[in-house]
């Protein structure tokens, strides 16, 4: 009995063992994918580094209008930004094909669903970057509109607008992206009717004194302008 | 209809345009008209006015001298004026050259303001000196034509080197030669008010101004003057991107030749209220100082900082500190660092704090005092701009 023991110890040794071997060669295969892949990261960064820092991207950022980037970035740097995500990309593509050695239907459905995914990734990204400069565009707009009108809570305004347009653009992209779709929904609507709500209270109720004054200086504006002697033409 | 008519002129010496701002009723142009036709003349002139009924335009009557043409193209529309306006330069100026005019000239202005010596100071140094331009020069109170004051006269002034006192007019006499110019131009290209002068200036013609006397205007159907601000200075600033070579290289500012007599204006004795000028230019101060530290370098918005904090009696935008403004806006203009129009309406609150600073200065003062306050400013424009050209240069270049 014991040798029947010893042997079925043995096959099932054996078998794991050569399970093992035979998963070995997709395992170095993954190491070395993404050895390989942080190599080429490291390089991709060097130079994207060294090209950014040339054309001095981080000022031209600034004066293309994407000020408020460098808030968002390590070190308060866009280039550092870009080449940190093309360095992570290049690290996942790697780790991707490196996860495909092990066999061949993992690979084509993983592959698959990636590329799959690539089109909303991209549109999601797209409508980011145009609500978030829609978003700064109307925000200042509105502020120098209502500092012009002699508003006092310009501010306030600019803020509600720029977060109006901010919310409506994440629940887009998020609805591109697939991700939990019905929470979105749910939460954009509470979120968007919250900052109406919140605005029109703030205006209407909380500032009730500082809009009536605001708004009797610009009723008396009107006649005070043409009585007084000062013509801009 | 304007084409038809012309069509039976061969030639004429002179053109008018009559473009009033406001639409008026036919009487009160054709008031206007008979008082200008009255005038004795020695030349041949083709009046251009608008239609004096709006659906049925007048047929052309002629008498000795005058040559009576109604073109739609004058009546100006109060909802686009800078448009309106150009299309009325444009209508007289293809008359003109059509017509082989020695002189053209443009009445812009209200008409009940205008007087018969008008068309004689607007022609006469065209037909009889040879000059090309003849600019407006207006009998006004120190307190009118602000943007004029605070920005449009020092600028070119500074810029060009000579002192016209109205460049953007709106009222003109031009020549052929710069006719010519000007006409043959893309649409695109040239502005009609602000273009006039700059490009008679950089193509060394002779210019002069004539005292027009007092101007009636009604108010402009602008929604504030953040809009006020941007039709005049836009235009402007794309001139003196255009013209950077130019004025790159004058120096100082020459007087020009001046027709008619110079009257002086006192302002109204009512008792100027400052105070909502300046809580304009602390509002702005408080809420746009994301936006100006993308126009101005730091020093700049410290001092404007600085400024805020100061209430009435005390409070003061000096001269430097706004043509320094008011040259980073024109580099601004230039660059595109933000939206054109934004950062043209965010000029609003530093240009009401100079203006309060401005109305403190001549409280009660003299139109002598006002005219020295006035030199006071050009001449610190003079003065900046080495500022301005070494920034247009340099754009990129440490500004603290």
């Amino acid at each position: 009995m014991w040798d029947q023991v010893g042997q079925t110890l043995n096959q099932s040794t054996v078998g794991v063992l050569s399970r093992l071997a035979s998963l070995l060669p997709g395992l170095l295969a993954l190491l070395a994918a993404v050895l390989l892949s942080a190599v080429l990261a490291w390089l991709v960064t060097v130079i994207l580094r060294w090209v950014l820092r040339g054309i001095r991207f981080d000022e031209r950022l600034e004066t293309w209008g994407f000020t408020g980037l460098a808030e968002y970035s390590p070190q308060q740097s866009p280039a550092l930004l870009v080449t940190r995500v093309a360095a992570w990309s290049i690290v996942l593509s790697g780790l991707i094909l490196g996860l495909g050695a092990f066999e061949a239907t993992l690979t084509s459905q993983i592959t698959l669903r990636v590329f799959e995914y690539l089109p909303n990734l991209a549109t999601a990204i797209l409508v980011m970057i145009v609500g978030y400069l829609a978003a700064r565009y109307l925000a200042r707009s509105v502020l120098i509109e209502s500092v012009n009108m002699n508003l006092h809570y310009a501010r306030l305004l600019s803020l509600g607008v720029k977060w109006l347009v901010m919310v409506c653009t994440i629940a887009m992209a998020l609805d591109h992206l697939q991700v939990a779709s019905g929470v979105v929904h749910l939460a954009f609507g509470i979120l968007f009717g919250g900052i109406v709500l919140a605005l029109a209270l703030a205006v209407g109720l909380g500032s009730k004194e500082l809009v009536s004054r605001s708004l009797d200086r610009e009723s008396t504006r009107a006649s005070a302008d043409a009585e007084e002697a000062i013509r801009h033409i | 209809m304007a084409d038809s008519v012309a069509e039976q002129i061969e030639s004429a010496d002179a053109v008018i345009g009559l473009a009033p701002p406001a639409p008026r009723d036919g009487h009160a142009v054709e008031s206007t008209i008979a008082r200008i036709v009255e005038t004795p003349v020695s030349l041949q002139i083709a009046l251009l006015h608008p239609p004096l009924s709006p659906n049925r335009p007048e047929p052309s009557r002629v008498n000795s001298h005058w040559h009576l043409i109604a073109s739609p193209q004058l009546t100006r529309d109060p909802s686009s004026p800078a448009q309106s306006l150009g299309d009325s330069f444009r209508a007289t100026f293809d008359l003109a050259q059509k017509l082989n005019a020695r002189a053209c000239a443009v009445v812009a202005s209200d008409l009940s303001s205008t007087t018969v010596d008008w068309v004689s100071l607007l022609l006469q140094p065209i037909v009889e000196e040879q000059f090309d331009l003849v600019a407006p020069c207006y009998a006004r109170h120190p307190f009118e034509g602000m943007i004029n004051r605070a920005i449009v006269y020092p600028l070119v002034r500074a810029l060009y080197g000579k002192r016209i006192r109205n460049p953007m007019g709106p009222d003109f006499g031009i020549s052929s030669r710069l006719l010519l110019r000007v006409a043959g131009a893309p649409a695109a290209r040239l502005h009609t008010l602000p273009s006039l002068a700059a490009e008679a200036v950089t193509n060394g013609m002779m210019l002069c101004q004539s005292h027009l006397g007092p101007r009636i205007y009604a108010a402009p159907d602008f929604t504030n003057l953040g809009t006020l601000l941007a039709q005049v200075l836009g235009p402007l600033f794309l001139d003196v991107e255009r013209y950077a070579a130019h004025w790159q290289r004058a120096r100082a500012s020459q007087p020009i030749r001046e027709f008619g007599i110079a009257n002086d204006v006192e302002a109204p004795e009512s008792t100027l209220d400052v105070s909502r000028l300046i809580e304009s230019f602390q509002l702005g101060a408080r809420n746009l100082r994301e936006v100006w530290s993308i126009i101005l370098p730091p020093s700049t918005l410290v001092e404007l900082g600085h400024i805020a904090r100061n209430a009435a009696p005390q409070f003061r935008v000096p001269d430097v500190t706004w043509a320094r403004v008011v040259y980073d806006f024109a580099l601004a203009h230039r660059l595109r660092t933000i939206s054109r129009d934004q950062m043209l309406r965010a000029l609003t609150p530093i240009y009401l704090g100079w203006v309060a600073s401005y109305a403190l200065d001549l409280e009660h003062a003299s139109p002598e005092a006002a005219e020295e306050r006035l030199e006071k400013l050009c001449v610190v424009y003079e003065e900046t701009k080495p500022y301005f050209v070494s920034r247009w240069r340099w754009p990129d270049r440490f500004n603290p």
